[in-house]
């Protein structure tokens, strides 16, 4: 659905993060909400990336810890992390991350293809790479994010 | 006709429909339960706008209230009666018994049950092969239904009852049954168990082998129209609602299936437990009792069986598994002073409960227990001594596998609402879902039958046989029965209580001194009375008025011996420590009830002090029975019987061998085969026991020719099959005596 948005808009919206020191960015008709819950119950045996589930209004949420998920360091929970809760599916996922930034708008055509690697993350978890003023931010692929390892 | 009864099968692989009936007065109820609801909630806005307490309170109360009501109006719109699937069983049958020429009554009661719209979709595909199987393979041909005995009629009764919260399905056909024996074979043919199992195995635990997957055992009925499905599956799909089989046979007679079913799927009770800060919820249906053991009883009723840990409930052996372990969480204790969580130092919940417990040694828990009391700067808040410090276990059950959960508390029993767990966590076998807790947390719901697969159920498997072991250990040795006495306030004795003739207690004016010896009046002769002093560094018997006297009897002749009270009995595991005290007319010492009793060796004794009469006796006995040619094979597990036995067949002039256990008398009997003349044996026996020994002597030509008296001590133990032995005899030495004379063709 994505792939239809960027190849047939003009405009995307990206909601924009921090994982540690590396700037990404999901698509905002992606998000179902974003939320400070970070009382997690963990599960034993899941694989280490899977931070634990949450209650959201009834559902059982699966956070990530998106950090871990991407190859990077583990997130620290601190004053700014938070939870996006993505649609997947036809449940709800949630990735536990650093610091929430701004809303970006962005034409399609100033989106390019990921490098191989990115901030140390690998290019295929990328759908392509918005240059802004200041920095670069990639834009997260969730369904390739969320594949089974 | 055969396209009709494909018809009602291929109605169970239809999707289910997805629009239900419901009653507009339900629909009402459930209209006016929302109004109520919003008209709560603008209550408890409200109070809590306006800092109200009281009115928060009423509310909170209401919303309570009105939420309950709507729960069960929900449910009841999801509820319909069990008879959509049992009205389509009498049809089933008939088309059946057409088929296959078998006449069959269908009887149905309990139509009205009802039960959650999807429980009742998953259980008529199980509920239908059952129906069908009975009709298969448990009611015979009508011809040899009546040479049977029976009506040539064959009966089916399908039966649905409410009890503990639970529906209750009971399948019921008074067919062949099935014969655990038969199954047993099959299954060992087929490689599902061994052989060992077999003999360890109760018939219902044979006749549950058919639950094990991909086991089949009877001929497949072909030519009809309706397939044959394991009862593996049905027992699986069934497991898989949450709800239980179990089956009951008597062969040739009936076979039962009862099934417990929970009413619905979504909302399950359970009992809510925790491990350190962790909540876990444990359905109901799995769980079979709660334990608490208190610290100081740890040591005594948790054992060590290999890495694992035992229970011991009601005689039988519980594996226990540690859910910390399982769910690979460190362990926490939280250090009261300081108020900090530090892991937890031990290593396994067995770790102050050493191996060497497995033999109860009193002195040493004695000194443990003492050992605890000092407090130990570094250990005065470990949890194991505070009151806090008892042991929790949650009794469970997967199919007919039971066993122990070791949790951290346990709470209360909750209704919780199963929630699903996420794709990404489906590899997470030890949960089946989740559920909201009354905080707003998330708590995982426990997998019983997973949990007990993580354990490695083989593992668990070799344990019980292990534990199994252990217990066919303590059973030989267990079966000892002492009698305890005293000599003085600090000396402490015992004697097999086999050899115990009488206990008298007498006047000191009835004690008759005749030529220097102690003698007193007993049934029309004198009985020569004894003291312990008499046979060894042992103080004089103090004069009281009244005096106890235990009357031995060795061989024809009767000894008193005189002793101080207390006098008691006691079936004890027997383990003497032989180097201590060893000495003349002593066997060993003992710690019983926590004092170090000695035990007399009465024949020793008898010959010791009654030298005249038992040697004139000894001889008469050598020239009557030259039997001394002959040699006895005796395999007995106990010590102390052993050496019992031995001496008295070895006084009657047999030469004796003796063995620890089944498998070493069968080695000494390939060794000496052209020596023995005669086995004896005991029944119950570590590695090899009575029965297999005896099977193997009898099986083999080379051996069979040798008569087998089986020795048993057990009173209680008498549903023994004699057929496997020559003779079996109670613990009576003289009557041995008997036996063996007439069947090495001596009298």
């Amino acid at each position: 659905m994505t792939h239809t948005l960027i190849d047939n808009s003009k405009d995307v919206e990206l909601s924009t993060f921090y994982i540690g020191d590396t700037i990404c960015g999901i698509d905002i008709l992606n998000i179902q909400e974003i939320n400070k819950h970070l009382e997690f119950t963990s599960v034993p045996h899941s694989s280490d990336d899977i931070k634990g589930i949450l209650n959201l209004r009834g559902k059982i949420v699966t956070i990530f810890d998106l950090g871990k998920r991407l190859g990077l360091n583990t997130a620290r929970i601190g004053k700014n992390s938070k939870n996006i809760i993505v649609n997947s599916g036809d449940e709800h996922i949630g990735f536990l991350i650093d610091e929430i930034c701004d809303v970006v708008k962005a034409n399609r055509n100033d989106i390019e293809p990921a490098p191989s690697n990115m901030g140390g993350v690998k290019g295929k978890f990328f759908k392509g790479v918005l240059k802004t003023e200041e920095q670069l931010v990639g834009i997260l692929d969730i369904d390739v994010v969320l594949e089974e390892s | 006709m055969i396209e009709n009864s494909l018809n009602t099968i291929n109605d169970k692989n239809t999707p289910s429909s997805d629009s239900l009936r419901v009653n507009v007065s339900l629909l009402d109820t459930l209209m006016n339960l929302a109004g109520e609801l919003v008209l709560g909630r603008n209550q408890l806005l409200q109070g809590v706008y306006s800092d109200n307490s009281k009115a928060t309170d009423i509310s909170s109360q209401r919303i309570d209230m009105i939420t309950t009501e709507l729960q069960e109006a929900i449910m009841k719109t999801r509820m319909q009666p069990i008879n959509t699937v049992f009205s389509k069983f009498t049809r089933v049958v008939k088309d059946l018994c057409e088929q296959l020429n078998k006449s069959i009554d269908i009887i149905i009661e309990g139509k009205d049950v009802e039960l959650d719209k999807n429980i009742l979709e998953s259980i008529k595909d199980p509920l239908t092969h059952l129906i069908i199987n009975s009709v298969n393979h448990g009611i015979e041909m009508p011809d040899q239904r009546v040479t049977s005995g029976k009506k040539s009629t064959g009966k089916i009764s399908i039966k649905a009852f409410h009890d503990a919260g639970l529906v209750n399905i009971v399948i019921s056909d008074d067919g062949k049954g099935i014969d655990p024996q038969k199954i047993a074979e099959s299954a060992l043919s087929k490689g599902f168990i061994t052989e060992d199992q077999i003999i360890k195995m109760s018939e219902k635990q044979k006749t549950e082998i058919v639950f094990l997957p991909g086991f089949s055992s009877s001929d497949k009925v072909k030519d009809h129209s309706y397939p044959d499905i394991g009862m593996d599956i049905i027992a699986k799909s069934i497991e898989n609602l949450g709800g239980v089989i179990e089956i009951n046979s008597v062969p040739g007679a009936e076979t039962v299936i009862h099934i417990k079913l929970p009413l619905t799927l979504a909302i399950i009770p359970s009992q809510i437990i925790s491990l350190g800060s962790e909540r876990y919820a444990l359905p109901q249906i799995n769980l079979r009792e709660l334990l608490r053991v208190p610290a100081c009883d740890v040591k005594n009723r948790i054992e060590k069986v290999g890495n694992s840990d035992v229970f011991r409930l009601r005689g039988e052996l519980l594996p226990l598994i540690d859910l910390y372990k399982i769910l690979g969480i460190e362990k926490k204790y939280i250090d009261t002073e300081k108020g900090i969580e530090s892991p937890d130092r031990r290593e396994n919940i067995a770790d102050r409960r050493s191996k060497r417990h497995l033999v109860i040694n009193e002195k040493d828990i004695h000194e443990a227990d003492t050992s605890e009391t000092i407090p130990f700067k570094n250990r005065s808040n470990d949890r194991r001594v505070s009151e806090s410090s008892a042991t929790n276990i949650a009794v469970v059950s997967a199919g007919s596998f039971k066993y122990g959960l070791i949790v951290d508390d346990l709470f209360d029993s909750e209704e919780i609402v199963v929630k699903p767990l996420g794709k990404h966590l489906k590899n997470c076998k030890a949960f089946s879902g989740a559920t909201i807790m009354g905080d707003g947390k998330v708590g995982l719901i426990l997998d019983i039958s997973n949990i007990a697969q993580m354990a490695d159920l083989s593992e668990l498997v070799e344990e019980r046989k292990m534990a199994k072991a252990i217990e066919d250990t303590n059973k030989v040795t267990d079966k000892s029965a002492i009698l305890t006495f005293k000599n003085s306030e600090s000396e402490f004795f015992a004697a097999p209580l086999s050899m115990v003739q009488r206990i008298e207690r007498i006047e000191a004016s009835d004690i008759e001194l005749v030529g220097g010896a102690k003698v007193m009046q007993y049934r029309g002769g004198a009985l020569p009375l004894y003291e312990l002093s008499q046979i060894g560094n042992f103080k004089e018997l103090s004069q009281d008025k009244l005096q106890e006297v235990i009357v031995f009897k060795v061989k024809d002749f009767e000894v008193g011996l005189m002793v101080k009270p207390p006098l008691d009995a006691h079936e004890i595991v027997v383990k003497l420590d032989e180097s201590t005290f060893k000495q003349t007319a002593i066997n060993g010492s003992m710690i019983v009830n926590g004092n170090t009793v000695l035990f007399v060796d009465i024949q020793d004794m008898a010959k010791k002090l009654d030298t005249e009469r038992l040697q004139g006796k000894d001889l008469l006995v050598n020239k009557k029975t030259p039997k001394s040619d002959k040699t006895i094979l005796f395999a007995e597990g106990s010590q102390l019987i052993r050496d019992e036995v031995a001496t008295f067949l070895n006084e009657e002039g047999f030469k004796v061998v003796v063995a620890e256990d089944g498998f070493i008398a069968w080695e000494i009997l390939k060794d000496m085969s052209d020596q023995i003349d005669l086995v004896i044996t005991s029944l119950g026996m570590p590695n090899m026991d009575g029965f297999q020994l005896t099977k193997k002597i009898k099986l083999d030509p080379e051996y069979s020719h040798l008569s087998v008296i089986a020795l048993t001590h057990d009173k209680t133990n008498n549903n023994v099959d004699e057929s496997d032995f020559d003779y079996k005899i109670k613990y009576d030495l003289k009557e041995l005596t008997n036996t063996i004379s007439k069947r090495l063709n001596l009298i």
